[in-house]
């Protein structure tokens, strides 16, 4: 089954805070100028049309002896021993790529590297919040269908962190038709739109969702990691 | 006069004054930014050596601090890069005759299979201000576009950031075909997952966790 979902920013829930963190000032002040260029941002989104999640729930799986990848649909996902073990106790797989889309990624790429720095900055740090509550939503969707069945989901696991090379990106993406959400991959399995997330999430009578994750990543200076 | 606006410089650049119409920082608007200092420096005869090494340079220098002691971030280094900018456009000309010179050459780029490039950017932009000449490749940059690079500017020490844990392997890749071809180039790399063990293994010359540190290497073995 194979879903794609369009959004509009006012539907999505923007984590504040975790936009906070992303523009650095997550205990002190932003300054005026700052909060000027948020408040002018979170206004243009509201004209963006190409917000977009997709997603596809694959059955045929299958864990791999070696305890580091899965197969689905008969694809190999190389993921690696965490996220293998954490995925373990699904029946199904779903696969996503969500995207805040290439206009929001396009403004912040232009302004970064011209005339306002500052302003391109709070778009892409916007952008990357808009994907990740974009991935939210779609979370949130394939949970509440699987709750009438008994099934729970995992936690979302994306090629590029915890040792799931990037490359498999390519994989993810045939499972889709082409482009998915308009998101399109370079030859070395980056997205384009820039401001897009893919990866995985488990389902399963079994598996669990954990509040705390980032124990399991290297990335130290991460805006998003929690110090719990 | 040269030594006040020289210092009003710095002042600029620390605190992210671009021109005198910005209105940012609140506790220096309607006062000249960098833009008009600049230009006021030049017309009183200060050099552009003169002006980069004791307007900007000192200017960056505490922003480099600043951020690496979190009482400064990313938005604010931002704003002070402006600054810088709007001065160096003024400087370009006289580093490009040969009239001026800087320190030398830093060549970055963020590594191939990896998008990301914030990081990358406040590195080029933390060194530019601290008087080197920048060469930036970009993101997703495979070793021959940093190999094409050091030929044209030899002597250049090479900058390699990431991101993704998954491409700390093509900048362990990178670096080995850099010394295969020019042993002598040092290289310092960056990012979110790399650490000193790291970059022992993959005979890097350099780890920094923050962007000053890059400027404190390329200053003890370049400048």
């Amino acid at each position: 089954m194979k879903v794609e979902f369009t959004y509009q920013y006012e539907e999505l829930v923007i984590d504040m805070d975790r936009l906070r963190k992303g523009l650095g000032y997550s205990e002190e002040p932003i300054p005026e100028l700052f909060i000027d260029y948020l408040e002018k941002v979170k206004e243009d989104c509201r004209e963006l049309n190409d917000i977009c999640g997709a997603f596809y729930i694959c059955q045929d799986l299958q864990f791999a002896a070696n305890k580091r990848s899965f197969f689905a649909g008969g694809t190999e996902f190389k993921v690696g021993r965490t996220i293998a073990q954490k995925l373990r106790k699904a029946d199904k797989m779903a696969f996503f790529v969500c995207t805040a889309g290439k206009t929001i990624s396009e403004k912040a790429s232009s302004l970064l590297k011209g005339e306002d720095p500052v302003l391109g900055y709070v778009y892409d740090i916007m952008g990357s919040a808009i994907a990740e509550a974009v991935a939210d939503e779609v979370q949130h969707h394939i949970e509440q269908q699987m709750l009438p069945l008994g099934a729970k989901v995992t936690n979302r696991y994306s090629p590029g962190y915890c040792h799931w090379n990037v490359s498999d990106q390519h994989k993810l993406f045939s499972l889709f038709d082409e482009n998915p959400c308009g998101v399109s991959l370079t030859e070395s399995a980056l997205m384009n739109p820039v401001k897009s997330v893919s990866g995985v999430i488990g389902i399963g009578r079994n598996v669990e969702f954990q509040d705390y994750q980032c124990s399991l990543c290297a990335m130290k200076d991460c805006v998003y990691r929690s110090d719990e | 006069m040269k030594d006040e606006l020289l210092k009003k410089l710095s002042a600029c650049v620390e605190f992210g004054k671009t021109n005198k119409a910005a209105l940012y920082p609140p506790q220096m608007k309607g006062e000249d930014g960098a833009d008009e200092i600049t230009s006021q420096l030049l017309d009183v005869g200060v050099g552009a050596q003169e002006i980069l090494t004791e307007g900007l340079m000192p200017g960056m220098e505490k922003v480099g601090i600043k951020f690496r002691e979190n009482k400064i971030f990313v938005p604010q280094v931002l704003m002070s890069a402006k600054a810088m900018g709007m001065s160096m456009v003024h400087l370009k000309p006289f580093f490009t005759s040969g009239a001026a010179k800087q320190k030398g050459t830093f060549i970055i780029g963020t590594v191939q299979g990896d998008l990301h490039d914030i990081g990358k950017n406040l590195v080029a932009m933390m060194v530019e201000g601290s008087g080197y000449k920048v060469i930036d490749l970009g993101t997703d940059c495979l070793a021959e576009k940093y190999i094409a690079a050091i030929k044209e500017n030899p002597g250049a020490a090479v900058g390699l950031s990431a991101l993704l844990t998954t491409t700390m392997v093509n900048m362990e890749q990178i670096t080995k075909d850099i010394k295969a071809v020019f042993p002598e180039t040092l290289v310092t790399i960056g990012g979110a997952p790399v650490n000193d063990d790291f970059c022992l293994k993959i005979g890097a010359d350099n780890y920094s966790a923050d962007p000053q540190g890059v400027v404190d290497f390329l200053n003890t073995k370049i400048a």
